[in-house]
């Protein structure tokens, strides 16, 4: 399957700048794998370093929120896949 | 019906008398409530000059505009005085259900005068405003202090109250009520130097909104939204420690006092470890999120030990900071400082400051009454938080603040002291992310990490790392904390889903005062605020100087910091001009003659004037 992922602007550093790459998988997981291959080192701002997910970022399938099974939710064609970062606290 | 009472109590602990007294419309309208209030009230009534722990400071305790209603998390209190650990204006914003119920008796806030000469509390109910021996609380803990007023007042009193910290004048005591704290700028010592261990309040609502049609399908409206929101949901699975691992691999979460900003280990202080051993969740008054995680450990040293926490500023201040990656200590230790009733950000902090010192060989066992204070060592951390709250050997130094103790320690100490205006930073490497550098430096209470946040920089559509073109930006995240805190909103914005838009119909249905109802209106009044903040500490003798940050910071690149290795503050100086710009003061960081009166502040003009500022 081949879906879109609109990344937050943290996540276009290690892209280059591209917002919404084009990738392919059957989960959400494989998408980010797929993201990892076309941008090495985009896994690292996306993972800790026990390979999970860090809680700072949310992901949207179609707008919608698929915490907290996340990952492994699958994906249909035409999908479009949104991160967003999480980023305050106190 | 409007949603404010319209009433405030006015108590002299010196001679033992109480009065209602009304609060003037125009005072709500143009300042809101909560902060807004607080500040403005503390501002007229407080002579220049007064000494934080004297009979002539005040307390101050406001409530908002929506405390209390059915609305999602609004119902906390503003707590403003003159700080003991900054000479500044001094906020502090304290969860719980107490605000709301001070507001079922009838009253938007209380001003506490005067020192009482044995220890009180005051007790509040539907027969009146009683002042109270307080004898057999002073030198009980925070819980202890809760359990006996229950046990004499019934089990629905609410109280917000001190603990042995505040009672022996830790520059950083907290007010709490259960596990929520008035919790920075040393709130809690003013009280203890008022010999006021506690406020009780019985009481039952419901409150009347002016327009409760419409406020119900607002209010409604946005909890429906809230319900099945993934951010929120995530808050009341995690709280706020889902940001320590994220802001580690972002460089952001300081270690071993700021000398570098990554981890090993951190994983087992990370959100999952720590969701292990959750037992529940409690949180505020009218919020369905309860963001607060109840953990209970399990094993080892530590087993029992039971805490509503740690955030991610504890996460921070009493892990990462200490490079104490040992989650049961964490738990004792954010247990302790609530029941203690000290600040876990300013304790941790100057913990920190004191293992650095070790570190150098500027302080030694022969200072630290034997103690080895090695990096990790937590059995150590946990004496040294009873010897801070007892004031006993080493921990009087320490809870007078790393400013005060690095002056007296010498020897270039205070080259280590993490501290803004006397104030311990908090969990964010200024040096990571540039804004919230110029929010610490700016602020008027010092390095307070809930006086506005660097949106922009954190989500990434600015450069964290920028060294110029943040003043705006800064000004305007300043003035919208501001406005959270006088109406006053839980800052989380997942928690309540308001937004300006949202929040303002909600204000208007509630107070009926169709000013609220446009949001420009209400950023006019956080600046107001902010302004009248900075004035107030004109007044005091600050200016630029003191918008400034650690030397660390100006000067050392961090280190091992992940994607911010090598960053450093180059030009703080092009950023205050920036932000004073941007908020219409001068170039000394004093708000200009114009600007006050444009923001209707005439009178502050004129004391301006007379100090020849």
């Amino acid at each position: 399957m081949s879906v879109r992922v609109k990344l937050p602007p943290i996540l276009q550093e290690p892209s280059g700048g591209v917002e919404a790459p084009e990738v392919n998988g059957r989960t959400v997981g494989e998408c980010l794998e797929s993201l990892e291959e076309r941008f090495p080192g985009i896994k690292d701002y996306l993972f800790d370093r026990q390979g999970k997910l860090l809680r700072i970022f949310g992901i949207y399938l179609d707008a919608d929120g698929i915490y907290p099974v996340e990952l492994d939710t699958p994906i249909k064609d035409n999908d479009e896949i949104v991160i967003l970062n999480f980023l305050m606290g106190g | 019906m409007r949603s404010y009472t319209g009433k405030l109590i006015r108590i002299n602990l010196s001679n033992r008398q109480s009065q209602i007294e009304d609060i003037p419309e125009p005072l709500m309208k143009n300042y809101l409530g909560g902060r807004g209030l607080g500040v403005r009230y503390l501002y007229d009534e407080l002579k220049p000059g007064v000494e934080p722990l004297g009979a002539d400071n005040k307390l101050i305790l406001m409530m908002g505009p929506l405390g209390a209603t059915t609305a999602m998390s609004v119902s906390r209190i503003a707590l403003v005085t003159r700080s003991p650990l900054t000479g500044t204006i001094a906020k502090s914003v304290m969860g719980g259900n107490f605000g709301a119920y001070l507001k079922f008796a009838g009253f938007d806030g209380i001003i506490v005068e005067g020192e009482a000469d044995k220890p009180t509390y005051i007790h509040i109910d539907k027969d009146g405003i009683h002042l109270l021996d307080a004898d057999e609380l002073w030198g009980l803990d925070t819980q202890e202090t809760h359990a006996k007023l229950r046990e004499s007042h019934g089990k629905s009193t609410q109280v917000a109250c001190i603990g042995p910290a505040g009672e022996k004048l830790v520059r950083y005591a907290v007010v709490i009520s259960d596990r929520r704290c008035g919790g920075r700028t040393g709130v809690g010592t003013v009280m203890g130097a008022k010999k006021l261990k506690a406020i009780a309040v019985n009481s039952s609502g419901p409150l009347k909104v002016y327009d409760p049609e419409q406020f119900k399908k607002i209010a409604q409206g946005l909890i429906a939204e809230l319900r099945t929101s993934p951010r929120r949901i995530k808050m009341s699975d995690f709280g706020t420690s889902y940001l320590t691992l994220g802001f580690e691999k972002m460089g952001i979460f300081p270690v071993k006092n700021f000398q570098e900003g990554q981890l090993e280990g951190v994983e087992n202080i990370g959100d999952a470890e720590l969701a292990k051993i959750k037992t529940k969740n409690d949180g505020c008054y009218g919020c369905m999120t309860k963001c607060g995680q109840v953990r209970e450990v399990t094993e080892g040293t530590y087993a029992g030990a039971v805490s509503e926490g740690p955030d991610y500023e504890t996460i921070w201040s009493l892990g990462g900071n200490l490079a104490n990656t040992d989650r049961g200590s964490l738990i004792a230790a954010d247990s302790l400082c609530d029941k203690l009733g000290l600040d876990t950000v300013s304790a941790g902090n100057s913990i920190g400051f004191a293992y650095e010192l070790f570190q150098r060989g500027i302080i030694t066992k022969k200072d630290t009454d034997g103690l080895e204070l090695n990096w990790g060592n937590h059995a150590n951390m946990m004496k040294l938080l009873a010897k801070i709250a007892s004031r006993e050997g080493f921990g009087e130094l320490l809870g007078e603040g790393t400013r005060r103790a690095a002056e007296q320690i010498g020897k270039g100490a205070e080259d280590y002291a993490m501290q803004v205006k006397g104030l311990e930073l908090p969990a964010y490497e200024p040096r990571a992310v540039k804004g919230y550098g110029l929010i610490l430096a700016t602020s008027n209470i010092g390095a307070n990490h809930m006086y506005g946040r660097p949106r922009e920089d954190l989500a990434g559509t600015t450069d964290r790392f920028a060294d110029e073109g943040k003043g705006k930006a800064i000004s305007r995240a300043q003035i919208g904390q501001a406005v959270e805190d006088s109406v006053i909103q839980c800052s989380f914005g997942p928690v309540t889903g308001l937004n300006p838009e949202s929040r303002s119909q909600l204000l208007v249905a509630a107070t009926g005062f169709n000013e609220f109802g446009d949001p420009a209106y209400l950023t006019q009044i956080g600046e107001r605020v902010l302004c009248l903040e900075r004035s107030f500490n004109v007044r005091e003798g600050f200016n630029r100087k003191d918008d400034t940050l650690p030397k660390r910071m100006l000067t050392e690149p961090l280190q091992n910091a992940g994607p911010a290795t090598g960053q450093v503050f180059r030009k703080l100086d092009t950023l205050l001009d920036e932000y004073y710009d941007a908020l219409g003061y001068t170039r000394e960081g004093i708000p200009s003659t114009e600007k006050l009166n444009q923001l209707g502040l005439e009178g502050v003009a004129k004391d301006i004037k007379k100090l020849g500022k």
